[in-house]
């Protein structure tokens, strides 16, 4: 089947997305056709400031537009905690609480030698020199509760230890409103092995 | 426990069944490359979620169609379940009564079910790799979180052996992370090897019972698990991390050299001896199928002390395997308690006492059409 090449181009482009296969990439496709001009310049700009124009926080390594991010630039936020996150995603899971307000780091990954990822492919060296600095006086691992997320976990514990700081590690167990009865075995071992005295 | 009515479509080279099964034992004649095994393959899939035959899913759908379906209605103590599989080239759903079930772990357990086939026979002739598997499976069916550390456990295995050759070639300077996996090792080893030692010794106590009673007192049936570390049942896990610890800091070494690790549940063996001698290197043909016989039976005791309830079992082909006395044995062990499947090319050799308690298929083709 003939299909001229700036829509072909623009197929494959949108099958490089994740979960993009070939039938939704082209319904994507010609649907861009359809588009106003405007929005679809609108689009395609924003695809690339978005790409071009955030960077790394000097500090957290978060994705910011500027120089240091609006969580560290934060003047009320609570210096003194620091919660080690995998990804971007999970800062925006954590801040959606409200409840934290301390500062974070997001290691863009987790430790997986299958992947050829080592300590130094993450931004564990930027964590470093973050603490430091005295005021830092407890660190929160939130790796995922995986066989990768535990080892970067259990890895940063033991390389932070001569700095003398609180190393915390989130819970895990039972979803909040749900079941008892419908928890796996699994979770449900996890949670009463983390019990807590009341 | 017992399967009150099975339902195949497109599964295998069965086209469309539907199967009354509210008796005790069914048989299932036939010549061969029928399709006889094809049905307890299915009760086999509709109770662990996979084959014993193969790997591949895909293998199971008919050939030439999209979608394959096993539904069975279970009873347990009067209560009745709905219990189906849905097999698809890009993957497989479990659904019970009508609900899907999110994980493989949650849906096993349903239906418990041992399987005897020639291929049991390998358990004691074959290699470790074949006895690790029958671990691994029958623990999997009675205890659903087993499976989930194995499966991480196998994941760990993978990325221990990464950074293992990757400080072989010395690309990367050891920071301290191999110490790390170490750790999760253990933890993972212990639970392991907890949980399989505690299997093996109830194993080995009703599979000894059986063997004396099918021997007639004359052959003692033991049942060893061999670790490749040196741990004992009677370690707690305080123990094994111990143990482990020391002797993965002697293998450091050579494990670099090999870029794999050499102890853990994936290295360890299951040794089945009669009077003190293993069946594996000096056993005869006749020993080891009984050997594989009480096994087997002993496994059936087993679950229903795990679960409450007997599974049923599925007899692929073995009645021509065994001898008189042992077939006898075999019957009424089972006999009044459990729901069993058979299969057989034919009827020669059956005693008419058990042909007259049977219902009797026939299996030509993927079709199955009632004898009596």
């Amino acid at each position: 089947m003939y299909v001229p090449e700036p829509i072909s181009k623009l197929i494959d482009g949108f099958m490089r997305l994740p979960g993009i296969g070939p039938k939704t990439a082209q319904r994507l496709a010609f649907f861009v056709l359809d588009m106003e001009e405007e929005d679809v310049m609108d689009l395609a700009k924003a695809l690339v400031h978005a790409k071009r124009d955030l960077k790394r926080c000097r500090d957290c390594s978060n994705i910011t537009d500027r120089e240091v991010c609006s969580v560290c630039s934060d003047k009320n936020r609570d210096r003194s905690v620091i919660c080690v996150v995998q990804d971007p995603r999970d800062v925006i899971a954590m801040e959606r609480t409200r409840e934290y307000d301390g500062l974070y780091h997001v290691l863009h990954g987790a430790i997986s030698p299958m992947e050829g990822i080592g300590p130094d492919e993450l931004s564990i060296p930027d964590l470093l020199k973050r603490l430091e600095d005295e005021t830092v006086k407890e660190l929160i691992l939130a790796t995922n509760p995986n066989i990768e997320g535990e080892a970067t976990a259990m890895y940063l514990q033991r390389l932070v230890k001569p700095f003398g700081l609180k190393v915390t590690r989130i819970a895990h167990g039972l979803p909040v409103g749900g079941d008892l009865e419908y928890a796996d075995e699994v979770t449900l071992t996890k949670a009463l092995e983390g019990r807590r005295e009341l | 426990m017992y399967v009150e009515q099975l339902e195949l479509f497109q599964f295998r080279n069965i086209s469309r069944l539907k199967l009354d099964c509210p008796d005790e034992l069914h048989l299932f004649v036939g010549p061969n490359a029928q399709g006889k095994t094809n049905i307890l393959e299915s009760l086999y899939v509709l109770s662990i979620g996979k084959s014993h035959r193969t790997r591949k899913d895909k293998e199971l759908i008919r050939w030439e169609q999209s979608v394959a379906r096993l539904q069975a209605r279970v009873v347990r103590e009067d209560r009745s379940q709905r219990l189906e599989v849905r097999l698809h080239p890009r993957g497989k759903k479990v659904v019970r009564n009508g609900l899907e079930q999110r994980r493989l772990s949650e849906y096993i357990g349903s239906l418990t079910a041992v399987l005897f086939a020639p291929e049991d026979l390998s358990i004691v002739k074959g290699s470790p790799q074949v006895r690790r598997r029958f671990l691994d499976m029958e623990i999997g069916q009675v205890h659903p979180a087993y499976i989930h550390y194995l499966t991480r456990y196998n994941k760990l295995l993978t990325q221990r052996n990464s950074l293992l050759k990757e400080l072989a070639k010395d690309r990367r300077p050891e920071s301290g992370l191999l110490e790390v996996l170490d750790e999760q090792l253990i933890e993972y080893c212990t639970h392991l090897w907890k949980r399989r030692y505690q299997f093996i010794g109830r194993l080995s106590h009703w599979a000894r019972d059986i063997h004396h009673s099918i021997t007639q007192g004359r052959e003692t049936l033991c049942l060893e698990y061999l670790p490749s570390a040196e741990v004992d049942p009677d370690m707690d896990e305080e123990m094994y991390a111990d143990v482990l610890r020391q002797e993965l800091g002697q293998l450091r070494d050579r494990e670099i050299h090999r870029g794999s690790t050499l102890i853990g549940p994936h290295r360890d063996d299951l040794r089945l001896s009669v009077n003190g001698t293993d069946l594996h290197t000096f056993g005869s043909q006749g020993q080891q199928r009984t050997a594989a016989l009480s096994t087997k039976l002993a496994e059936i005791e087993l679950i229903r002390q795990e679960t409450g309830t007997y599974p049923i079992l599925l007899l692929d082909d073995v009645l021509s395997e065994l001898d008189d006395s042992r077939k006898t044995h075999l019957l009424e062990a089972i006999r009044g308690k459990v729901q069993t499947f058979v299969t057989a090319t034919g009827l020669e050799g059956i005693d008419e006492e058990t042909l007259d308690r049977a219902r009797i298929f026939r299996v030509r083709q993927g079709n199955i059409s009632e004898l009596r």
